[in-house]
């Protein structure tokens, strides 16, 4: 049994659609990423799984219970843009979200100082997070995302705003938390997703395009494609354009001066191609024959 | 419930570590004192800015101690409401347009609790202000004028106390969906138009909540029997009203655009 399922959810401001019937099931001890352009949907879909939003429509069942169960206290939640209250140390406010969440003073203590530490805190837990920087405040959240051991976490672009250094650090705290809880984070960085993620689910203006395990999608993904660049004269640009109807090309991708293209048959394209182009003389800077990746899924979903 | 005396204290420590937990109060105080102070030494203060005319200062009687308690609790009633509409308007909607309490109400409880816990903070606050205030008033009124009877005194302050807490009641409401000032300004605007109707149809308004400041005079000033059942009872309802409103308000502004 799935820990999460969603069925047909929708959410829609007025005539704007922001998430438009999706479904998709997370399975206990998997790492998700929701993987989207700015605009996506993501966000709206993580706040309605958090119990923030309500959906216009749709289906959201934890483990198993009836949709419409109260399930927050097995949740872990860190926003987009986490907000503390300033005048608070690091500790005090892990200490007031684990006891919100239920733990006696006691419990919520040592659990507050484990959290704390987990996320490498323990040096600045007395400061006041008025004082944290960018960084300091993206691991503050996943503590009291982490607190109270939850069964799902739920994080918005819990990497995007910092720098490499501190993109570097959750990265690592996020694969270690991985092994312990499952996990559903968004993303827009296809990369992040392939670092520490199992699944993924693609969206792109409120839809998912594609989802599935990792493993999976990149040997379905990885069809024979041809990438070419050439120098920027009128005739080669036309030449590119002209290939895009050959027979043994499934789909072109014409971006400048280069060009995609998804080929049928590697040889026999490879070969018409580049017989063409020197019995044309086009000025050929780059040919290259390999398989598509993700990157090209992805480039593919947002462009479209 | 649990989840209520948690979210109180850290109101309480918020409150603590803003100091309004200390300035509220000692401008509570400052306003109790000035008016025994002004009535005792007025006739000195006349005296002192010079051309007074004679035979002003003859008729001049010290009001009796009672009266000067009353018009202290008076005091409350202008700027002392200021105050507390500026300590509660940010309460709600300092957490929506922040952003904190997102990360509050993921958490399993709900809206409600917030509200009584942020409505019992204010009704701290506003209690240990008034109290002192009083009783820095009394004191000086018991110095300068005469005795008091402390039993009244407590028994008027808390009626006036009650009108107050209308008023920071109806202000955490607006605060729940509004932006700050604009709560605070709706807030204290119901309020004086509340006040004013009352003032203009005493005898029709009688039973709303802005009949308790006279009420809280005329127990001060013993004036015979006063009905403060209507009144009280209004006044809860008022005061369940906005809570309850504040509630449903705050579940469907968690996020503020
Ligand atoms: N309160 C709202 N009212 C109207 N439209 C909204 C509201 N919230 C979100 N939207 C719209 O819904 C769409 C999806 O927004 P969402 O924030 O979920 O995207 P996202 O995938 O999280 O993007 P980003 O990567 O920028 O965070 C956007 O087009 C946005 O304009
Ligand atoms: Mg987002």
């Amino acid at each position: 049994m799935p820990l999460l399922q969603v069925t047909n959810l929708r959410k829609s401001y007025g005539k704007h659609t922001s998430v438009d019937g999706i479904s998709f099931e997370i399975e206990q001890g998997r790492c998700v990423a929701l993987l989207g352009p700015n605009g996506a949907g993501k966000t709206t879909t993580l706040r309605m799984l958090a119990g923030l939003l309500q959906p216009t429509s749709g289906a959201i069942s934890f483990d198993g219970s009836h949709p419409g169960m109260d399930y927050r206290r097995a949740l872990g939640y860190l926003p987009q843009a986490p907000a503390f209250y300033g005048w608070m140390s690091g500790m005090e406010y892990v200490t007031f979200a684990a006891k919100l969440s239920g733990s006696g003073s006691k419990e919520a203590a040592s659990m507050a100082a484990t959290a704390i530490e987990r996320v490498g805190l323990t040096q600045d837990a007395r400061r006041r997070i008025g004082g944290y920087s960018g960084g300091m405040k993206q691991r503050l959240g996943l503590a009291q995302a982490l607190v109270h051991r939850p069964r799902l976490l739920l994080l918005d672009e819990p990497v995007s705003a910092l720098d490499p250094l501190g993109r570097r650090e959750v990265m690592e705290l996020l694969r270690d938390i991985r092994e312990e809880t499952t996990v559903l984070f968004s993303t827009h960085v296809l990369h992040d997703a392939e670092e520490i993620c199992d699944d993924i689910i693609l969206m792109n203006r409120g839809l998912i395009a594609e989802q599935g395990a990792l493993s999976q999608l990149r040997s379905k993904y990885s069809l024979p494609v041809i990438r070419m660049r050439t120098e920027k004269n009128d005739g080669a640009l036309k030449w590119l354009e002209t290939l895009a109807s050959k027979p043994f090309i499934v789909e072109a991708r014409l971006s400048g001066d280069g060009a995609v293209f998804n080929v049928s048959d590697v040889e026999v394209a490879r070969r018409s191609i580049l017989q063409e182009a020197a019995s044309l003389d086009i000025p050929l800077l780059q040919f290259e024959a390999g398989s598509s990746t993700l990157e090209d899924l992805f480039m593919k979903v947002v462009g479209a | 419930m649990k989840s209520v005396w948690v979210f109180y204290q850290k109101e309480m420590l918020e409150l603590l570590r803003s100091y309004k937990l200390l300035w509220i109060p000692v401008v509570f105080i400052i306003l109790g004192i000035m008016q025994p102070l002004t009535t005792y030494y007025m006739p000195e203060i006349l005296k002192a800015s010079g051309n007074v005319p004679p035979g002003l200062l003859e008729g001049y009687v010290i009001p009796g101690a009672a009266t000067v308690m009353a018009q202290a609790l008076g005091q409350y009633g202008s700027m002392g409401m200021l105050v507390l509409a500026l300590a509660t308007m940010n309460s709600l909607s300092g957490e929506r347009y922040s952003g904190t309490v997102e990360m509050v109400l993921v958490r399993p409880l709900t809206p409600a609790t917030l509200v009584i816990a942020k409505w019992a903070a204010l009704l701290t606050l506003l209690m240990i202000a008034l109290g002192l205030g009083a009783i820095a008033a009394g004191y000086y009124i018991e110095q300068l004028i005469g005795s008091l009877s402390w039993s009244t005194v407590l028994a008027a302050a808390s009626i006036y106390g009650l009108w107050l807490l209308c008023a920071v009641s109806m202000t955490l409401l607006f605060s729940a969906f509004l932006r700050a000032p604009v709560a605070a300004f709706l807030g204290l605007l119901l309020t004086a138009g509340l006040a004013l109707a009352h003032s203009l149809l005493p005898s029709w308004l009688d039973w709303t909540p802005a009949a308790l400041p006279d009420l809280s005079a005329q127990v001060l000033l013993q004036a015979g029997s006063v009905s403060l059942v209507g009144p009280c009872l209004s006044a809860g309802i008022l005061i369940l009203i906005c809570m309850g409103g504040a509630s449903l308000l705050i579940r469907r502004n968690i996020l503020p655009n």
